[in-house]
């Protein structure tokens, strides 16, 4: 039995890292709790392509903890290795690409702009098993705390660059990072065609930072991009990287108000007769029992583990905060669909940062007309890449050999001659998409795994070839010699499971990410999202964690 | 398999050189060098004795398959018949048509992998030695950063492989500048 606090972090990632920033700067004992360790500098600094990107190990503790996956129900289980979900103090803000575009005002009503207003009845999309809802706030809401996030972690962009984003009070901290090849045909080529790409915001600096007043002051100065190119599974050995450890989690601990405990594995949310949490129960490092009590309990984890952990607690089967029996319902993750060109004329040299770049809205959410296309919603497209040999090895055109002689050719002269538009397609939440427990694998310390069950749809599907083709001709228009689009099977930026909403009966938490069932126990991250948009997850992630604090802390009724 | 730095326990002779001779044919050596000069079978065999003992099975597996779909083919085994029937072979596992070896597929694509990891991988995992397979395809390695963009130009930089542990910053510009 652990000493009482007022809050109890599960998980430091991006969300924990704010949330103890700002509830331990109020003055509260504050226990972090985090599975993984922190990250030594030589743990995160190595560009090393075999560990990172073959072996998928930046951390050795992500092999012991696999999630199962499968793509429907009744369909066989395996076992998926990933560092997506990081296990380690910052968590996915290590090893992400700094993709930090706030959603639209349009993104968070779905339900109302696209449902009711006949949109889909007029793109003649068929909209059988999903599930859409609007959120229970708006983009004016959360716009204070996008801002908040982008001047304390830093962000590089340029406001005024993309037509269709909602307004803002102030501009970005930093200016957009340095153009590179790709960027520069991009740019040329999406003009050329009338649409409108812009620089895509970063979390990585362009120049030396630190935050000016009036943002939290303690937060130390770090340098800019040395353009690397190597941001993506890789963490940062120049910390320009908007990662918590270089940022939030020194500003929490300076306070003192902050107990950070690595390699601690929660397992359960515990709850007195009152039905409120008063804690948790986690194993410490030598793999003892701990009980921790607390008077709030946030959920700051990805979202396979926030899921796991509701179904592990409470009474019965449904678990903790489960009355709508919406927990794990409506995952959705964003499809991988590529099109790649490779050049005779023009050298790219992809390896060279910044990974990002550019990006353009005009095929996202309700920016164009859906009339008789077949699907609702859209993607953001932009120039993306991931330059080392090991990552372009398997980047091959469709009916050309993948060994031998002709490969090795092949691979010789266009490894510096190519590049990739990715699309980031909002993918619509469909109730067969779900996490529940595993009934059969365990992971080391005897929890069930979390098992996914996850196949994308007729929205995504029907969106994917329609906005393929527009990358495929903005990809021509560059100049390229080879052109042609894959979409991976493979979800990736996971949303959805613990829906946020003004209802009880169709959400699991409220629009300050507080269960409905157990008022004091916030669930924060990614899987609240009603919708996923087609941007990234991370600075939505960051606004709500920064709403939810400022919630906490002026709660008597919480802490009292 | 001639590098000290092999331990060689869970590859026989025998397997290390098919090994060898499959990974010559998946990255052949041209007029440049290719899997054989830049030290696949090093770094498979440091791979299963450091990294992923549980793969010396399917290697084990594998190369017997080779050797006895060789000789049903072609009536010899793996290493005594022309590149191009070995070529054959190792389109047979591709394809997963080996009659008697369910795990031909898999096995091929994990040779495949490692083969290219193998090349253009970093060093210090005991392939692509002297960077070779970086110099090969125009990628100078690990640089500090760039100061420069070269839009649409070579990069004319020497490669640079960085070594555990990872160096300080200083001694790593020393390096790469």
């Amino acid at each position: 039995m652990a000493n009482p606090v007022d809050v109890c972090i599960v998980g430091m990632g991006a969300v924990g890292g704010i949330m103890a920033k700002e509830l331990a700067t109020a003055g509260l004992k504050v226990v972090g709790l985090e599975r993984g360790p922190m990250l030594e500098f030589e743990n995160y600094a190595y560009k090393d392509s075999i560990r990172a990107i073959s072996r998928r190990d930046l951390e050795e503790r992500v092999k012991h903890e696999p999630i199962s996956i499968r793509p429907k129900k009744g369909t066989k289980t395996r076992l998926q290795y990933t560092t997506s979900p990081s296990n380690n103090v910052g968590g996915g803000l290590m090893i992400w690409t700094g993709s930090a575009t706030r959603f639209l005002p349009d993104d968070f009503k779905v339900y109302t702009n696209d449902v009711q207003s006949g949109n889909a009845k007029r793109a003649g999309a068929d909209l059988k098993g999903y599930n859409i809802a609007d959120w229970p706030i708006t983009y004016d809401d959360l716009e204070p705390y996008y801002e908040r996030f982008e001047w304390e972690m830093g962000v590089s962009g340029k406001a005024e660059s993309n037509p269709f984003a909602g307004p803002r009070k102030k501009g970005y901290p930093l200016p957009p990072l340095r153009p590179s090849t790709r960027t520069k045909l991009f740019g040329e080529a999406t003009l050329r065609l009338g649409y409108h790409a812009y620089e895509t915001p970063q979390g990585i600096l362009s120049q030396a930072y630190k935050p000016p007043e009036p943002y939290d002051q303690r937060i130390p100065e770090r340098r800019g991009c040395v353009y690397c190119g190597q941001c993506n599974n890789y963490g940062c050995h120049v910390q320009a990287k908007t990662s918590s450890p270089f940022t939030v989690i020194p500003a929490a601990l300076e306070t003192g108000n902050l107990d950070l405990r690595t390699r601690c594995k929660v397992f359960r949310v515990n709850t007195g007769h009152d039905g409120r949490t008063n804690g948790v129960s986690y194993f410490d490092p030598d793999g003892k029992i701990v009980e921790q009590s607390a008077k709030v309990v946030i959920l700051g984890g990805f979202l396979y583990e926030n899921i796991r952990l509701l179904l592990l607690s409470g009474e019965g089967k449904k678990g903790l905060a489960n009355s709508s029996g919406l927990v794990g319902h409506a995952i959705m993750a964003h499809g991988d669909v590529r099109t790649t060109g490779l050049f005779d004329d023009t050298i790219i040299n992809g390896f060279i940062g910044p990974n990002g770049g550019m990006r353009m809205d005009d095929f996202n959410a309700n920016n164009f007309d859906h009339t008789g296309l077949g699907f609702i919603r859209g993607a953001t497209v932009g120039t993306s890449g991931g330059g080392t040999p090991i990552e372009r090895c398997d980047v091959i055109p469709p009916g050309w050999p993948r060994w031998g002689e002709k490969y090795k050719e092949n691979l010789t002269r266009y490894y510096t001659r190519c590049f990739d538009i990715g699309m980031h397609p909002e993918t619509l939440p469909h109730k067969d998409n779900v996490v529940d427990l595993d009934p059969l694998r365990k992971d080391e310390w005897g929890i069930p795994l979390p098992r996914v069950t996850f196949s994308f749809h007729q929205n995504e599907h029907q969106m994917w070839r329609y906005i393929g083709e527009k990358c495929e001709g903005i990809m021509r228009e560059t100049g390229a010699s080879h052109v042609w689009t894959k979409p991976s099977k493979r979800g990736s930026r996971w949303a959805g499971g613990v829906r946020m909403g003004d209802d009880p009966k169709k959400s699991v938490v409220n629009g300050y990410c507080q269960a409905h069932d157990v008022e004091n126990l916030f669930v924060v991250g990614s899987a609240v999202f009603p919708s996923m948009t087609g941007y990234a997850a991370t600075p939505t992630v960051s606004a709500l964690a920064y709403r939810a604090a400022e919630y906490i802390k002026s709660s008597d009724k919480l802490l009292g | 398999m001639s590098e000290k730095t092999s331990k060689g326990i869970t590859l026989i002779r025998h397997h290390a050189a098919i090994v060898e001779a499959a990974a010559a044919r998946i990255f052949p050596t041209t007029s440049t060098p290719g899997a054989t000069e830049a030290g696949v079978t090093n770094y498979v065999s440091r791979l299963l004795t450091e990294a992923y003992p549980s793969l010396a099975g399917l290697y084990r597996n594998g190369c017997r398959a080779f050797d006895r779909h060789a000789k049903r083919r072609f009536g010899l085994g793996f290493l005594r018949i022309p590149e191009s029937n070995q070529d054959a072979v190792l389109t047979d596992f591709e394809a997963g048509q080996v009659p008697d070896f369910k795990q031909a597929s898999e096995f091929f694509e994990t040779l495949r992998s490692h083969t290219m990891e193998g090349i253009l991988g970093e060093p210090a995992y005991g392939g692509n030695r002297d960077m070779i397979g970086w110099k090969l395809v125009g990628f100078p390695g690990h640089q500090f950063g760039y100061s420069d963009s070269y839009i649409n130009r070579p990069v004319d930089l020497e490669p640079v492989a960085v070594d555990r542990p990872y160096p300080k910053e200083e001694d790593w510009r020393g390096k790469s500048r």
